[in-house]
């Protein structure tokens, strides 16, 4: 055959009909009609591509959100079984109620705890220590893994005793050594210390010296000394699927316990989805109802995209009724095509879900090593793939079950008379009186059928509705966990007696330190102000340059840089506090510094001077002073310089430390030694370290995980807005053909594609808008109304932002097949299929 | 005077040994008026021929002249605003815009020229076409003549120079057909346009003045076949 007949119109046929051929010469390998499948497929090759491509996005959309949820709860889990314990509820009982409840069916692990001074102020002590006494059953330290016993064992003799290793350490006893505890009473007793215990974040805040003795050395201990006994918690874990709050209220009435008799681990509960709290439940609804989004959001892409491919090729599915095929057999043809693309763009959708999850666990992990050690970076969430998967295939087959009846209904009158996907039935004709042809034609693209304007646009507006639903949990974390301040110490040294005593020659010693990221420190002096009716007490403090710096972000008014070069102070806002700034403090001053000072005022008296105040901060990282006085108080900043020449003192009553990463406890006691041995007596120590890496791994986390929803929901929305476009302008190749054999040009073309895609994005983010703003409005009223009390503000940068993704996404989807028309030619374009 | 010259045009497709010479250095020429037919067994190259006539494919060699003006001397956007004012184009399936009614099909290069369209001569049109009474149905409520009707009177709107059609009456049956044929005869003969039409159906062509036979990729001229008067020489 010398030519190539480039046809117009037949060409489709034409295919089809070298499909049949091709299979008719291969009929000994087709055994069923439906082998055609995959024979059409690979003449559909583009078509069929994006419609995968519309699949793997949906169900990576899901796959990716529900792994995320999952493995951020397992963090969460970890972080909280960290820090408050594996235990689900606590009960005060008596000996018999608690084997009574140890017997409990439904109880996995029971273990009793009872605490003596946990405020250190009792008069329990060891060497003149004030020392904190729990005593609980071994297995409390399954259900508390934060505490463990490091060396030794845990004492099974009334006897023994495990302490806290900083303690250990302090009073200089080991294994094996004896310690005598003296109780308010005055008696003492004899421990021998069996084990030595890590540090938890409370010990190492409070700098404690802690014994834990068994339950029964506990009970003996208080009886002995106070004559009745101590009550003691009964701690609990459940056996799996058990209903924890139904068993708790079975729990509570079989003991007759008071309501504060029992306690809930509610971190851990609310991960299990157990809890019974009220906000918690409502905390479960607004997590429900972001999954039923994010499944919707799914469901739409998949349908929208099935839609457009089964009712593409209604001419093929004519011809095969033309042919002889049943309407079931095409319904099956249409069923098995589609569960074809499932075979390989669910499973890439999953894969790509994962890959994403385990980079955000990765990334987790290479951020704060040492924090997610548990968290495994090759996890599998098995809600997340079975979510997608039921998802993707569920959606599929549902959505296909609607094109394929359409598909069989199709005559095969259509086939024979070449009028199918040409002639597509328009309800109505588009509005060229108001819109040039080229634009109106475009919208009506997009109107024309009511159903695919509802599930594109709808599309489209779901990726408004899931960014500003899921905005609001980045609200509910900025109010629920409190991320370090840039100037939280690691550890914090302060004057007992709060006088000014540290050296600033010892803070620039530690500064100097390998270990240490940054030390400094502050002056302190509490003094009363005189006169103006009521009596008020003022602290004021210290900042060197860069804790000015970072106070600088807390300014409410004024302004910082004259407090900083010494022209006045900076208070700390209080609501009942009497001064604003530009008022003058009379303070009376012991410095001498201030002869022939022009910047400070001669007060009252011989010794008093007036300092303007320059500025009011919004909050100050630290409380001072009794809050039980009934006095006023108020707090001021200034520079050191001014301090000094106010108060004569050069010294600083508090240093804070903070360490570089790797930091070894070796490293702390050696400068905690070089402190104590230059300052004496009357120092105290805080260590952080455990406190920060907690809360530090909880907001990480939690950051990580809400921030990448939103990433993933941005990307998702613009791919879904890419693909739509593009298989839109796919679907009408042909019709563009003809349009530009009749003389439209290529810009008309591109003009009329926008016309489309701006139809989509209006409606979408009218549907968004409209939908979407009051559902971030009941979301925030849930999460964050119901508990701080803040009202909801439209959230003008998250719309804007989500706006400008869906715009841009718009702006490069038309870009594509922009191109794409440019390059083809007509007979190219309108032999399209 | 000639409307439309053809000169050595050539059209390949592939390469190597699937390589096909789909027009082998064709040439003729037309006048103001004139019906031309063209005839030829399937994948001749007929279809080919008439694309690259009226610009909606590129040959690989030679020149086509429409008014004196090479078709492919132009841009891709000068040539297709040349195509929309000077090319009338009627297609086996129709290809009529789905979404826009009887009228506005048929005005549709009026109004992708953005010209405000005269209504006495929209009128006129439908008058012509016998489709006053359908002006606001849309093509799927149209029978496929009158699709074809419809194809018609959107290819002669703009009074182009030259209407090419492919197979017009390919999907038609003989009443519809005749129709088809009666109104490509009247704007022949009382507009003065120029038409060239690929048909396989031998009677047609005796409404046309001159006859062309394409056999592999080749033509020549069969003379007229009904009318008399065919231009033979021009081949």
């Amino acid at each position: 055959m010398p030519g190539k007949e480039a046809g117009i119109g037949m060409k489709s046929n034409r295919i089809e009909n070298n499909v049949m051929k091709n299979n008719a010469m291969k009929s000994n390998v087709m055994k069923h009609y439906l082998d055609l499948v995959p024979v059409s497929a690979k003449h559909h090759k583009k078509q069929n591509w994006m419609t995968k491509l519309c699949i793997v996005l949906a169900v990576f959309l899901i796959t990716v959100i529900f792994s995320m949820a999952d493995m951020e709860m397992r963090s969460q889990m970890e972080q909280a079984v960290r820090s408050d314990g594996k235990w689900h509820a606590g009960f005060i009982l008596d000996e018999e109620q608690g084997a009574l409840l140890a017997a409990r069916p439904e109880v996995e692990k029971t273990a009793r705890y009872g605490a003596l001074n946990y405020h250190l102020d009792e008069g329990y002590q060891i060497e003149g220590i004030e020392t904190g006494i729990c005593g609980f059953d071994e297995t409390l330290l399954e259900l508390y893994p934060a505490v463990e016993v490091m060396e030794g064992v845990f004492p099974d003799e009334k006897e023994g005793a495990v302490i806290n290793r900083s303690a250990g350490e302090r009073l200089g006893v080991e294994i094996g050594d004896t310690v005598m505890l003296t109780t308010p009473q005055g008696s003492t007793v004899q421990y021998r210390i069996s084990g030595i215990a890590n540090e938890t974040a409370l010990t190492a805040r409070y700098d404690a010296c802690v014994i834990y003795i068994n339950a029964e050395a506990f009970r003996k201990l208080y009886e002995e000394d106070n004559g009745d006994a101590k009550e003691m918690v009964t701690f609990v874990t459940f056996q799996s699927f058990c209903n924890i709050q139904k068993a708790i209220k079975e729990i509570s009435s079989q003991f007759q316990l008071e309501p504060e008799m029992v306690r809930q681990n509610v971190k851990v509960l609310m991960l299990m989805f157990q809890s019974g709290d009220s906000y918690m439940i409502r905390f479960y609804f607004v997590a429900a109802v972001l999954a039923v989004l994010v499944m919707v959001a799914g469901v739409l892409m998949i349908t929208s995209s099935m839609r457009s491919s089964v009712a593409r090729r209604t001419e093929f599915f004519g011809m095969l009724r033309c042919l002889g095929a049943t309407g079931k057999q095409v319904v099956r043809f249409v069923r098995k095509e589609a569960l074809g693309w499932c075979k390989t763009a669910v499973p890439a959708g999953i894969l790509a879900g994962m890959v994403v999850t385990w980079i955000l666990c990765g990334m987790l992990r290479f951020f704060s090593p040492g924090l997610f050690e548990g968290m495994p970076v090759f996890g599998i969430s098995f809600p997340g793939l079975a979510a997608g998967g039921a998802a993707g295939l569920i959606t599929v087959l549902w959505a296909a079950g609607k094109p394929a009846r359409q598909a069989a209904g199709v005559s095969p009158l259509t086939a024979v008379s070449g009028n199918a996907g040409t002639v597509r039935a328009a309800r109505k004709a588009a509005n060229t009186r108001f819109f040039k042809v080229d634009t109106a034609l475009g919208m009506h693209h997009a109107a024309g059928s009511k159903k695919t304007l509802f599930l594109i646009s709808g599309s489209f507006a779901f990726s408004i509705i899931l960014f500003l639903s899921f905005s609001t949990a980045i609200d509910f974390m900025h109010h629920a966990i409190n991320p370090l301040k840039a100037s939280t110490p690691d550890f914090f040294v302060y004057s007992e007696d709060n006088i000014n005593a540290i050296g600033k020659g010892l803070v620039e010693r530690i500064a100097a330190e390998p270990c240490v990221k940054r030390a400094f420190g502050r002056s302190c002096m509490t003094l009363e102000l005189p006169g103006e009716g009521a009596e008020r007490l003022l602290t004021v403090i210290s900042y060197d340059e860069q804790q000015f710096q970072w106070a600088k972000k807390d300014l409410q008014e004024g302004n910082y840089r004259d407090a900083l070069e010494g022209k006045g102070l900076l208070l700390a806002f209080r609501t009942d506090s009497v001064y604003a700034v530009g008022d003058s403090l009379t303070i009376p001053c012991a410095g001498n510094g201030l002869m022939g000072d022009n910047l400070l005022e001669s007060g009252c008296g011989e010794n008093d001077c007036k300092v303007p105040i320059c500025g009011m901060l919004g909050n100050v990282p630290f409380s001072y002073g009794n809050k039980n006085t009934g006095i006023g108080e108020d707090i001021a900043i200034c520079s050191e310089e001014l301090f000094e020449r106010l108060f004569g003192e050069s010294g600083y009553a508090v240093i804070d430390i903070q360490f570089r990463s790797g930091v070894t406890d070796a490293q702390v006691q050696e400068i905690r030694r070089m402190i104590e041995e230059s300052c004496g007596d009357g120092m105290a120590f805080s260590d952080r370290r455990i406190e920060n890496r907690e809360t530090k791994g909880a907001s990480y986390s939690l950051a990580l995980f809400l921030y990448g929803f939103l990433v993933v929901i941005a990307l998702i929305s613009f791919f879904n807005i890419m693909n739509c476009i593009a298989m839109s302008v796919s679907a009408r190749m042909r019709e563009y053909g003809a349009m530009r054999a009749v003389g439209m040009t290529v810009r008309q073309l591109i003009k009329m594609v926008w016309g489309e895609a701006a139809t989509y994005t209006f409606w979408g983010v009218l549907f968004g808008c409209l939908a979407g703003l009051p559902l971030n409005r009941m979301l925030y009223h849930s999460l964050v109304t119901s508990r701080w009390g803040d009202a909801w503000e439209l959230p003008g940068k998250e719309l804007l932002f989500i706006l400008f993704v869906m715009f841009m996404s718009v702006a490069l989807a038309v870009r594509g097949p922009a191109g794409r028309l440019r390059g083809m030619t007509v007979t190219d374009t309108i032999g399209t299929d | 005077m000639d409307i439309l010259k053809v000169e050595n045009l050539k059209k390949i497709y592939g390469s190597g040994e699937a390589r096909v010479e789909a027009l082998k250095g064709v040439s003729f020429a037309m006048r103001r008026g004139e019906f031309g037919a063209v005839v030829g067994a399937s994948g001749s190259g007929k279809s080919t021929l008439l694309n690259c006539i009226g610009g909606l494919d590129e040959p690989d060699g030679g020149k086509v002249l429409i008014n004196d003006k090479n078709l492919f001397g132009m841009g891709e956007n000068e040539r297709t605003i040349f195509r929309r004012r000077n090319i009338g184009f009627i297609f086996q399936s129709f290809h009529l815009i789905p979404e826009l009614d009887v009228e506005q099909n048929i005005l549709f290069p009026l109004l992708l020229d953005y010209r405000k369209p005269d209504k006495a001569q929209a009128e006129e049109m439908l008058e012509v076409l016998g489709l006053e009474n359908r002006r606001r149905h849309l093509p799927g409520q149209l029978s496929g003549g009158q699709q074809q009707r419809v194809a018609i009177g959107r290819a002669l709107m703009m009074k182009p120079a030259l209407v090419l059609a492919d197979e017009p009456t390919g999907n038609l049956d003989s009443r519809s057909s005749q129709d088809v044929m009666d109104l490509l005869c009247r704007a022949s003969e009382h507009y003065q346009q120029t038409v060239l039409m690929i048909t396989h159906n031998m009677n047609l062509t005796l409404s046309a003045d001159r006859v062309f036979q394409v056999t592999d990729g080749m033509l020549e001229e069969m003379g007229n076949a009904g009318k008399g008067g065919g231009h033979r020489d021009e081949k």
